[in-house]
């Protein structure tokens, strides 16, 4: 059985899903990847909806991608142990110990905090790159191309600065 | 904390947007596509960030070109509708900043994230925690960040900009973003790890 799919498999496969999402036959709505964390966090913090209009707000998508991410860490679950075979218990990513450094504690501490900002990124810009680059710019919105313009190029200066460009041996 | 568990099964039942299964379904397939795909990996994304591995851009750009045809077609044909997001120029700016920021130290989007800790990863478990206060700052200060994110210029589409001609622009546009996945030369940061695996 193949182990890896190539990206243009994968990227056909994206859009054929994006394509049932937006349909009436499937979901008739975008697909979309970043509420479900504030909408875990009202149930988490036990935040009551009254007092908190956001959580008001995204009360029926929070519940939607909520379920969607259920299916998709079984999905990725059953695929890693199965198909992919990558299934194992990790705490520091080979290209961490590569291009930054050999300290668990860093890997984790930067784990932290960039998994904070990533949401706060993506509440401020109403989406991810599943909502935004994925579902958005399918529909040629001006919105989700300004943010996959601000993305790409803050990515990038980002990988320039804070990792090393060569690999380190030890 | 069981009763909302519930009651989210439960709006998505009385919801329009497919029934629990269907939903479901959708985020099964995703987990498989990404996982399958090993867009995942922190090779991935961070090594995008780093110019040293270009399956993630190759992979967006070609489904965004395929879908954007596709649903533009399907919206004519009575089966879909857009659903576009508002232009809030200091949100997608400045979130979209922190956001570029977060991903390429982190290694992973929202997307990735929870299937890469389906495979086991400790660091991005820790990382989704950090996910969950994040989403409970932004929950309580709501009304500060509001005042980050600015006005809505509207619901702006290329389709609306050139309007007469709109299935032209939308296959200029797709096509163009076909050929762009398709000329970015393939670079790929392979984890060893994961290679010795599959040998076995």
């Amino acid at each position: 059985m193949l182990r890896r799919i190539p990206w243009w498999l994968g990227g056909v496969l994206m859009a054929l899903l994006l394509l049932f999402t937006f349909s009436i036959f499937g979901a008739g709505r975008p697909f979309g990847a970043s509420t479900y964390v504030p909408y875990f966090s009202g149930i988490l913090f036990n935040l009551d909806p009254e007092k908190y209009p956001y959580l008001k707000e995204v009360h029926n998508a929070g519940a939607w991608e909520g379920v969607m991410l259920l299916g998709a860490l079984f999905g990725g679950f059953l695929t890693s142990v199965f198909v992919t075979k990558s299934f194992r218990i990790t705490i520091m990513p080979t290209g961490w110990k590569k291009y930054k450094n050999n300290s668990i504690k860093s890997r984790l501490v930067w784990s932290f905090v960039s998994g904070f900002f990533l949401i706060i990124g993506a509440r401020l810009a109403g989406g991810c790159t599943s909502g935004h680059f994925l579902s958005g710019m399918s529909q040629t919105a001006i919105s989700s191309m300004i943010f996959g313009g601000v993305v790409l190029v803050s990515l990038i200066v980002t990988g320039k600065i804070f990792y090393k460009s060569e690999a380190q041996d030890d | 904390m069981i009763d909302r568990i519930l009651e989210m099964f439960a709006t998505v039942a009385q919801e329009p947007h497919g029934s629990i299964f269907t939903v479901f379904f959708i985020g099964f397939v995703f987990g498989v596509v990404v996982q399958y795909t090993r867009v995942d990996k922190f090779e991935k994304i961070a090594g995008f960030a780093m110019l040293k591995d270009t399956v993630v851009p190759k992979m967006l750009f070609l489904a965004i070109g395929l879908a954007s045809i596709g649903l533009y077609y399907m919206i004519e044909a009575g089966y879909a509708h857009y659903h576009v997001k508002p232009i809030m120029l200091g949100g997608l700016i400045i979130g979209g900043t922190i956001f570029g920021i977060a991903m390429a130290i982190m290694g992973k989007c929202p997307g990735t994230g929870p299937i890469s800790i389906a495979e086991g990863r400790i660091d991005v478990l820790v990382g989704a925690i950090g996910g969950v206060f994040g989403g409970l700052v932004f929950t309580v200060y709501y009304d500060q960040f509001k005042m980050i994110m600015g006005e809505s210029l509207g619901k702006t589409t290329l389709v609306d900009i050139f309007e007469g001609n709109e299935s032209l622009v939308v296959l200029v546009f797709g096509i163009a973003l076909i050929v762009i996945a398709l000329v970015i030369p393939l670079r790929q940061e392979l984890d060893e790890a994961d290679l010795k695996q599959l040998d076995e």
